[in-house]
């Protein structure tokens, strides 16, 4: 049962990682991002490619992997979705997936599509009271709490942070002010790229490494917004953990359930609280 | 009125029977199924104006319901046929109780989480029935003349379908009833506010939609003589947004323009572009940023232009001769 909760964790984990910059695309911008996954996917890639470059040397391979989805985001940004804003759902829909298309499509260029194997890099095991738990996962939970934190005071003390929850809140309110709203919602969105990038590099080891990962998670990710609010930090937080609770106990016991039980939860949460975009 | 609709009935028919000798049989059956499905999808789209990520669901209903039906109770095809618009049907009116309710992104996700739950239900738990992954094989026997393991046989089968289908589908659209969910999608408020039950509306039109999508499910059936749960996998849902932006959402004919362009595409680009993602992918961004309307709205855009300048000419023209 603890093997399971700290699976659990884990997968929870790397949601909320993914995750946080599509609530906020969400949240501020009303802008659903299907997009949103191919920096994870990038990132992926960048550390298959960077991995081989720096042998052993996983974190900083993992670092400069991260370091460059940001410009990859910026171009994203500035060129399609910024073109987008007040688009109605179904163009937004149809743009970001377009976008995701041709960046699978560059993958395969470049890569090719036969999957890549990639090892936990830690590999220690740790033994208490008779378990034996991966260090890896273990690192992957502590590095998400600390994210939160580390993005809870972002978001308090930070100018940047207050002028963007203000903008979840009110953005023509925010606007009015003399703020130029888009010019802090790319930061957002280059923050949101680069966070799922470090959720997917450290979710590559334990999962398998292909160009349709991003999509494959994507309606993952479009469940955890759903169910833990759009543009809610802390919902994001709470929904990511359980969600991932939830696929790892129902894994436990009917293996295929799984992903379906996150559809069904999310199906519930929106019967009842409908949202309004 | 009539006349037109007749001529476009033809138009249409003579369309598909045009190009079936450069592509071949099997691939324009193929091409009429999904222009079928993109229509069912188009009256959800395009005239009631609610984006659905799981419209495949009714199609897989469909496919399935016939497939057991085929399989495990009589080989009686036009009942198997029967079968599944009415399951398919059936499912529309019991989910759609919940789903029309709701608007926008939040419609889209619900049909997106029943489409994959319906997805994972035939992939596990009712493996038994219908053999998991793998799928089934099924068999029909000749219904009368109707030999449907012939390929010529339903090639004008499905191209009958098509026919009636857009006939009723542009009786439906074109009707007072048509009119309200092309109002409920500009504005539901005042509908309602008119004193109309905008909900029952609604709920027809998602009924509607199921059925016929469950149509094209049971033709996938019976032209592949073969089911399996990639029938109705959620990403192929993506397809009929597509297929349905390109011809032009809201109108049938830009359904059946985008519905075979958007085969041809995924069929023949391949073949000849190893890169055909990218190239549809920016082929999709041109078609948002430059032509909202899709193929058909910009060649009615440019109709349109046409008969007025006419009549502004004949008006100049008249204006000249009086004077």
């Amino acid at each position: 049962m603890i093997h399971t909760i700290v699976y659990g964790f884990t997968i929870g984990a790397i949601l909320y990682f993914i995750t946080i910059g599509l609530s906020l695309t969400f949240g501020m911008m009303r802008v659903i991002n299907f997009a949103h996954t191919l920096t994870y996917t990038i990132g992926v890639y960048m550390l298959v490619s960077l991995g081989a470059l720096f042998k052993g040397y996983f974190v900083i391979a993992a670092m400069i992997a991260v370091v460059v989805v940001i410009p990859i985001s910026y171009l994203i940004e500035r060129f399609i979705i910024r073109r987008l804003y007040g688009e109605s759902l179904d163009h937004t829909f149809i743009a970001t997936f377009a976008i995701a298309l041709i960046g699978v499509d560059t993958i395969k260029w470049i890569w090719g599509v036969r999957p890549y194997p990639l090892s936990d890099p830690i590999g220690e095991y740790l033994m208490i009271w008779g378990l034996t738990l991966p260090i890896y996962r273990i690192v992957i939970v502590m590095i998400a709490i600390l994210l939160f934190i580390g993005l809870e005071l972002f978001f308090r003390k930070s100018i940047v942070g207050k002028i963007v929850v203000a903008a979840l809140e009110d953005k023509d309110g925010v606007g009015c002010l003399g703020i130029d709203v888009d010019h802090y919602f790319s930061i957002v969105f280059m923050m949101g790229s680069a966070l799922a990038a470090l959720g997917g590099v450290l979710y590559a080891p334990i999962s398998s490494v292909h160009p349709y990962m991003g999509l494959s998670i994507l309606l993952l990710c479009f469940a955890v917004v759903i169910v833990g609010g759009m543009g809610n930090l802390r919902g994001t937080f709470v929904s990511a953990l359980a969600l991932g609770m939830v696929m790892a106990v129902t894994a436990r016991y009917w293996s295929q359930g799984a992903e379906t039980m996150v559809f069904i939860v999310m199906a519930i949460v929106l019967i009842f609280r409908p949202i309004d975009i | 009125m009539r006349e037109r609709e007749l001529i476009g009935l033809l138009v249409i028919a003579g369309g598909f029977l045009l190009i079936t000798p450069v592509l071949s049989v099997n691939r324009v059956t193929d091409f009429m199924i999904f222009c079928i499905f993109a229509m069912s999808f188009d009256l959800l789209y395009g005239y009631m104006g609610r984006l659905s990520f799981g419209h495949l669901l009714f199609l897989g209903t469909g496919a399935y319901c016939s497939g057991l039906f085929l399989k495990y109770i009589s080989r009686n095809p036009i009942l198997a046929i029967i079968v599944g618009i009415l399951v398919a049907g059936l499912l529309g009116m019991l989910i759609g109780l919940i789903i029309v309710r709701t608007t926008g992104a939040c419609f889209a996700l619900i049909n997106l989480a029943v489409n994959h739950i319906g997805f994972f239900l035939v992939l596990s738990p009712l493996r038994k029935i219908t053999n998991g992954e793998d799928g089934f094989g099924i068999h029909s026997l000749p219904f009368g003349f109707l030999n449907f393991s012939s390929r010529t046989t339903m090639y004008w089968f499905v191209l009958i379908c098509l026919v009636l289908v857009f006939y009723f589908l542009k009786r439906v659209t074109s009707s007072p009833f048509g009119i309200l969910i092309r109002s409920i999608k500009e504005d539901e408020t005042r509908v309602k506010f008119l004193g109309y039950n905008t909900f029952l509306y609604k709920w027809v039109t998602f009924v509607l939609a199921g059925s016929v999508a469950g149509l094209a499910g049971t033709l996938t059936a019976l032209n592949y003589n073969y089911v399996n749960p990639n029938v109705m996998d959620v990403h192929g849902n993506v397809g009929a947004v597509f297929a349905c932006l390109i011809g032009g959402a809201g109108s049938l004919y830009g359904a059946i323009v985008g519905g075979v362009s958007y085969m041809v595409i995924s069929n023949y680009l391949p073949i000849y572009i190893q890169r055909w993602e990218m190239f549809l992918g920016i082929a999709l961004l041109m078609i948002i940023f430059r032509f909202q309307k899709g193929i058909w709205g910009y060649f009615q855009g440019v109709w349109e232009y046409v008969e007025r300048k006419k009549t502004v000419m004949k008006a100049m023209g008249v204006g000249a001769v009086k004077r």
